[in-house]
């Protein structure tokens, strides 16, 4: 009888020396949506925990880990940083915490593609679970841009037109650098740029004064994405001649 | 020659281009009549118009239409949110649409006025407000001031400056600015907003105006008039 792979979950952009040797087992991101997944957060943490935060909380009480990773180095929040706590008390398997203070970038080939926004985001976050060399050209001069951190609402990306840029923490994850302040501040003038973050992330902060910085639009979606948001990003980026 | 349709989530208004008629009904009456348009904006145009437009760049295109200033200040209090674009040389300068705070007051306001049989055009503007974060919480506040025998026309005169000053603070408190939507024949509410502001109301069909841009753009199909649907 074949033996059973080990389920290990991971949060964050842990350094690559820490995620190689676990890929022989079943490994899951758990800031992703697992379908099936009963939410239990509610009655764990506070009400201002943002959506990822529950989410991965809600994943790891839900998947049957054998093992957690966690980075919560400069790169992740205080909320990431506690929640490790919680889940050590709550659950009987080993947490793995790590800092990732990685500097030496992977490249950002897929957030430059020409591909749509929506398939940029899902081969980034596969890249984390299954790396591949990503060949394809790049988007000389993106239509659009949108700056953050993975929505937990993926249809936020089917508003932006093919090419847009990704950047942000997004940018910092494709790169494996996630604490790298400079990347994730790097917005370049002249692309019409959305600035998302989840509500109650402290990225809401930057997200701001970025957004009025360099003349963009700041949202903060908590979970679904909401019309009246829709509504705004599809604005912006009709008065800035943008088209899909 | 098309029919345009702003789908609200109580009222429903029309506009045949061919003619320029344009009517008001109530939004479960447009449904019963399986009323379609050919382009609509609107919370709920997604279910009767084969072609729809976001009700902010609706709102935007139909300011740019009726107001000849190159820059203004349009406020929409719709029935269940209110939301405002602020437009300079044709660009967009800001923009917000809540739908959290300030959610239901239009409609609040509208079944008040029903209930209390009340003539919103002859009530006198309250020196004081009701706290409206909401339709329901200040409605909350609005029966406590009852129960503690303040009339019901001042207790809603209240409310209605509690909508008018959430709103103004919503849009930055400018000296003047333009009013869209149900609440443009709400004499009450106009007069409810700060000493010195000046409302220019636009009346209830500038999101419709604002499809037209969107018709000039593409050549749509020929119209279904309400009760023709086939």
């Amino acid at each position: 009888m074949a033996e059973k792979k080990r389920r290990i979950g991971f949060a964050g952009c842990p350094p690559e020396s820490i995620l190689a040797p676990r890929r022989e087992a079943h490994l899951i991101d758990l800031d992703n949506l697992v379908e099936g997944v009963e939410p239990r957060s509610e009655s764990l943490l506070p009400r201002t925990t943002c959506r990822i935060i529950r989410r991965m909380l809600d994943n790891a009480l839900a998947l049957d880990l054998d093992e957690i990773v966690i980075d919560e180095g400069y790169g992740k929040c205080d909320s990431a940083r506690g929640l490790a706590d919680i889940l050590e008390q709550l659950l009987d398997i080993p947490m793995i915490r790590t800092r990732n203070e990685n500097r030496e970038g992977a490249g950002t080939p897929i957030c430059d593609s020409n591909l749509p926004p929506l398939r940029k985001m899902e081969l980034i976050l596969e890249g984390l679970v299954s790396p591949r060399k990503f060949d394809r050209t790049p988007e000389p001069d993106p239509p659009a841009a949108i700056w953050g951190v993975p929505a937990a609402d993926f249809s936020v990306y089917e508003i932006f037109p093919d090419g847009t840029r990704i950047l942000g923490w997004t940018r910092c994850l494709e790169n494996r650098t996630p604490s790298d302040w400079e990347l994730e501040m790097d917005v370049p003038y002249g692309v019409p740029t959305v600035f998302f973050a989840q509500t109650f992330c402290p990225k809401n902060i930057i997200a701001q004064h970025l957004a009025q910085a360099r003349g963009g639009l700041h949202v903060d979606v908590d979970g679904v994405l909401s019309q009246p948001v829709r509504a705004k990003i599809e604005a912006f980026l009709h008065f800035k001649n943008v088209r899909r | 020659m098309a029919l345009l349709g702003d789908f609200g989530t109580t009222w429903t208004k029309l506009l045949d281009t061919d003619g320029g008629r344009r009517c008001v009904l109530p939004t479960r009456e447009a449904a019963a009549q399986r009323c379609r348009a050919d382009l609509a904006t609107g919370h709920n145009a997604r279910r009767w118009a084969p072609r729809h437009l976001n009700e902010l760049i609706a709102l935007a295109q139909g300011g740019r239409r009726l107001i000849r200033e190159p820059e203004f200040l349009l406020l929409d209090v719709g029935s269940r949110d209110v939301k405002y674009v602020h437009m300079g040389d044709g660009e967009l300068l800001d923009m917000d649409w809540t739908a959290t705070c300030g959610a239901l007051t239009g409609f609040t306001l509208e079944l008040l006025g029903t209930y209390y049989d009340l003539d919103y055009s002859r009530m006198e503007p309250a020196e004081k407000s009701v706290p409206v974060t909401c339709g329901i919480l200040g409605m909350e506040q609005l029966f406590e001031l009852v129960s503690r025998g303040v009339s019901e026309t001042e207790a809603v005169a209240r409310f209605a400056r509690g909508i008018a000053m959430n709103a103004h603070r919503f849009i930055g408190e400018p000296k003047h600015f333009y009013l869209s939507g149900g609440m443009c024949d709400n004499q009450l509410f106009q007069r409810s907003f700060p000493d010195g502001v000046e409302v220019r109301p636009l009346g209830r069909f500038v999101l419709v105006e604002g499809l037209i841009p969107e018709l000039e753009a593409a050549a749509l199909p020929t119209i279904t008039a309400p009760g023709e649907d086939t």
